[in-house]
């Protein structure tokens, strides 16, 4: 596993990109739009067979564009993508048959009903006639959708739309699927839901590669990440490899109206102080031991007569690999996970 | 061919359950027919030359034919797939892209089998004899629907060229000038010379004029075929400009 924190790509792929296992490699992937818009740039990946990948990162650092890349969709402006083995350029009609896709947009037909839409996708992969009817029941009971079966799915909620549209891409029982933001827009008893349906899949041996904006996300379901900003990777590895790599606790001080110049300065020097990250009213403060660290911070402030907020500690999160690993967090990470805690309890 | 199939029954599915999307096509086409009958009628009494002994309804039934078979309705609910995200999915299925074209042409040949029978019927209801019998009138029909399917294939460009609704919707506008630039209202013989000069030149025209044999003159296999050959002309050259787009998209 590499990791690198700086704003270039990881120049190799992991151990994993090589072995014959491998469901998906990339290898200098780009892909340039009209305009000279670099979307991707010079990527590489590596996916081994049976895993859950994440593939993270915010709002146009180049999921999507790498996403439609690999499912064929999309021709790279330069490298090569292999996916279940297959060449997503010179063999793309094969890959297409090994690939099941759900897309960020929910690629429903509004006027069919759930059970044509899921009959003419069977059809579509040659599945027809009674094996197309008893595979979408299954696939209806699998994402809970028996009871709507017969409803246009104009008429479904979000979630129920976004169920049916991964149970379509299941049809033909894939290697490799590919969820692009599978939760986005989704409430959070949705995404749960969602969550569970992917590991379900997972557990019936299809190759999972899942791009999201949610860290606990990530965190929950993937096997690997890669975090992608700005077209390039910037980290990957397993989740809990990403944060140990952190090594360090982080204590965050929420300002409350304190100057943050003079907190910094304040805590300047701090035992075992890695680096100071300045949030959204609060210091971030990485440290080696966060525990221990408390009573000399509160000492520190109580000397210059600082008046700050809560100050708590925590482990590092994959948001803060994200940050530290591209200098900012993701929009609506705190949100997100507030909405998910009070779903859970 | 199995996907054909299935994707044009799907596209039917979506005529008849979206009726709203049909119905005004079809009223326009009536309503012309009803109109221009009741402007022009005193003035081309069926002892008109031209009508050989027929209401001025039987000279106009082509061109409502025309306008009921000649829409953007394909050209529309594929822009709208794309707009949704469901053409995506389509692309990504191991099925040929030309499938997802012809698919949508099958629909155009129910639909405008079933426009064009209506509108025929609504013809006769209103005085317009079918010179060359019932087999003339299954031809007719037939011939319709096919111009329909040809058609179909200028607002399938411009779907995948713009994918963008308004501008489908607008392609319709551009057979306004097509369909008027025709002996649509009297033979070219009448028409004053520049226009016969236009609609001689129109491929249209030879269309209606096909048509128009049918219910007026009988089995006159010159302009039938003429009209046939047209209209297969025409569907060629949309056609296959849209498997051309459609073999490239998002393909460069």
């Amino acid at each position: 596993m590499t990791m690198t924190f700086d704003t270039h790509r990881v120049e190799q792929p992991s151990a994993l990109a090589s072995g014959s296992e491998s469901a998906i490699v990339a290898r200098k992937l780009r892909r340039t739009f009209k305009g000279g818009i670099e979307a991707v740039r010079d990527i590489d990946l590596a996916v081994s067979t049976g895993e859950v990948f994440g593939f993270l990162g915010p709002n146009g650092a180049g999921k999507t564009t790498t996403v439609r890349m690999l499912c064929t969709l999309l021709p790279p402006t330069a490298g090569t993508a292999m996916v279940a083995g297959l060449d997503v350029v010179r063999e793309a009609a094969q890959v297409r048959r090994r690939i099941g896709v759900a897309l960020q947009e929910i690629g429903l037909d509004p006027v069919q009903t759930g059970r044509e839409l899921l009959e003419l996708q069977c059809g579509l992969y040659g599945i027809t006639g009674r094996l197309a009817t008893t595979r979408a029941d299954e696939l209806l009971e699998l994402v809970g959708l028996t009871d709507a079966a017969e409803r246009r799915t104009k008429t479904y909620s979000g979630g129920m739309k976004r169920r049916l549209d991964l149970a379509s891409a299941l049809v033909h029982a894939p290697d490799v699927l590919f969820l692009d933001e599978p939760t986005t827009g989704l409430d959070p008893a949705s995404r749960l839901t969602i969550w569970d349906e992917v590991r379900r899949i997972n557990a019936g041996g299809a190759t999972v590669f899942l791009t999201t904006q949610y860290m606990e996300e990530a965190d929950k379901l993937c096997d690997r990440v890669a975090i992608i900003d700005n077209g390039q990777i910037v980290a990957d590895g397993t989740p809990e490899q990403l944060k140990a790599e952190m090594g360090r606790d982080v204590v965050s001080v929420s300002l409350d109206g304190a100057d943050p110049a003079a907190t910094e300065a304040a805590l300047g020097g701090l035992p075992g102080l890695e680096r100071v990250a300045a949030e959204p009213g609060a210091l971030a403060l990485y440290v080696e031991d966060g525990a221990s660290s408390i009573p000399e911070i509160v000492r520190r402030l109580d000397r210059d007569r600082i008046l700050v907020g809560a100050i708590s500690v925590a482990r590092p999160s994959l948001d803060d690999v994200f940050l530290k690993a591209t200098g900012r967090r993701l929009e609506g990470q705190q949100r997100s996970s507030q909405e998910l805690e009070e779903v859970s309890r | 061919m199995t996907e054909v199939l299935l994707l044009g029954r799907r596209a039917t599915r979506e005529i008849v359950r979206y009726p709203e999307a049909t119905i005004p096509t079809l009223f326009i086409p009536l309503f012309f027919l009803v109109v221009n009958i009741g402007q022009v009628s005193k003035t081309f009494p069926s002892s008109t030359p031209f009508l050989k002994g027929q209401g001025y309804v039987a000279f106009q039934l082509p061109v409502s034919l025309m306008f009921a078979v000649a829409t953007a309705t394909s050209g529309l609910a594929l822009v709208t797939e794309i707009d949704l995200g469901y053409f995506d999915k389509l692309l990504v299925a191991p099925i040929r892209r030309s499938s997802l074209i012809f698919g949508r042409l099958t629909a155009d040949l129910v639909r405008g089998i079933a426009a064009s029978g209506l509108v025929l019927l609504v013809g006769i209801a209103l005085g317009a004899r079918v010179q060359s019998g019932v087999a003339g009138a299954v031809l007719i029909v037939l011939l319709s629907a096919l111009f329909g399917v040809a058609y179909a294939g200028f607002g399938i460009l411009v779907a995948l060229r713009t994918r963008n609704v308004q501008a489908t919707q607008s392609s319709f506008l551009l057979f306004f000038p097509l369909l008027f630039l025709t002996p649509n209202f009297v033979p070219f013989d009448r028409l004053s010379p520049l226009m016969e000069a236009l609609a001689r030149i129109n491929p249209i025209s030879y269309v209606i004029v096909g048509l128009r044999s049918l219910v007026i003159d009988g089995w006159d296999l010159g302009k039938i075929g003429v009209c046939l050959l047209v209209t297969i002309a025409l569907g060629a050259v949309l056609i296959t400009a849209s498997l051309r787009v459609i073999a490239t998209y998002d393909r460069n």
